[in-house]
């Protein structure tokens, strides 16, 4: 990997985070609608992604479900560091059923 | 300032638990010194995780590119989902825009208050972490008694996002199916499950009916 290659995908990684950021006008109501019912939808994508391997298997590690069922069970306390807190738990608990 | 920081601060931590990991699977590979360069410019771990993978598959350099295009989508979404609630010129949202990632885009969101100063003081913490873990993973600290609890971290944070994300019952629901639509890309279609994020919400957030 050279300097030339990590430039460029600095370049591609700061050009996606900057294009609609600092390009974009103000969006019109419907479209300013339809991107506040963007973000929670691609956070439970990203949150999903760590569960299925790079071969597109479930993993199986015990902890790391029980994580993820706790997180879900917080959900409706809306609160991030409840969540955290859920998840840890939860992974804890894995961990113990896991021996 | 003291809300932002103390959600900012257990996402910092684990970025930086998840960057000393970082450092010392890559060092062997690409050098201390040269990992530690990458995270300052790249700062994405899940694209600079994949590049290790691309690098140790002897991958061509067109695959890292289309890698990174793939991976960086969802961040034109965030940056459009922001960009109402970012006010301000064109460069201040330029140096704003270094520190979008996907925790602080999802704090910023949710913030009730001003999400141009949760966005800066996430994204710099994480920053900082990513950076600072990197260097400590070059210098030997695999933490590798870590490494389960940090994997597990990060879908949990995404619930969490997601969480408080969702301001309408409804939102909530078009997020419970992107967790499908997500997971079904991604388990039939692994090489593209860097999109799988994307498409899932790109497909949920269409206009419903009534709407």
């Amino acid at each position: 990997m050279s300097v030339l290659l990590v430039l460029a995908l600095g370049a591609l990684t700061y050009g996606s985070r900057a294009a609609a950021l600092v390009l974009m006008p103000p969006p019109p109501s419907w479209l300013r609608a339809f991107l506040e019912r963007l973000p929670a939808p691609i956070f439970a994508g990203l949150a999903v992604l760590p569960l299925v391997g790079a071969d597109g298997t479930v993993r199986t590690s015990v902890p790391m479900l029980a994580a993820f069922g706790a997180a879900l069970l917080s959900v409706p306390f809306r609160s991030l560091l409840g969540t955290l807190a859920a998840g840890l738990i939860g992974y804890a608990v894995g961990g113990l059923l896991g021996r | 300032m003291r809300q932002t920081l103390a959600a900012a601060v257990p996402v910092a931590l684990a970025i930086a638990v998840f960057g000393t990991i970082y450092g010392a699977t890559v060092a062997p590979l690409m050098g201390g010194g040269f990992a530690v360069l990458a995270s300052m410019i790249i700062f994405s771990g899940s694209l600079q995780f994949a590049l290790a993978g691309l690098l140790v598959s002897g991958a061509p350099v067109s695959a890292t590119v289309i890698t990174a295009l793939t991976l960086n989508l969802r961040h034109i979404l965030l940056g459009a989902a922001l960009r109402p609630r970012v006010p301000g010129s064109p460069c201040g949202r330029a140096a704003l825009a270094w520190f979008l990632i996907d925790e602080s885009a999802g704090l910023a969101l949710a913030a009730r208050g001003d999400a141009t100063q949760t966005l800066l003081v996430t994204g710099f913490l994480a920053y900082l972490s990513w950076i600072i873990g990197t260097a400590v993973g070059t210098l030997g600290a695999a933490l590798t008694g870590l490494r389960g609890i940090s994997e597990a971290v990060f879908p949990v944070l995404f619930v969490g996002l997601a969480a408080i994300s969702a301001t309408r019952r409804h939102v909530m629901a078009r997020a419970g199916v992107a967790v499908l639509i997500a997971f079904a890309v991604a388990s039939w279609w692994p090489q593209g499950r860097g999109l799988a994020p994307a498409i899932a919400a790109l497909l949920v957030a269409l206009p419903g009916r009534g709407e």
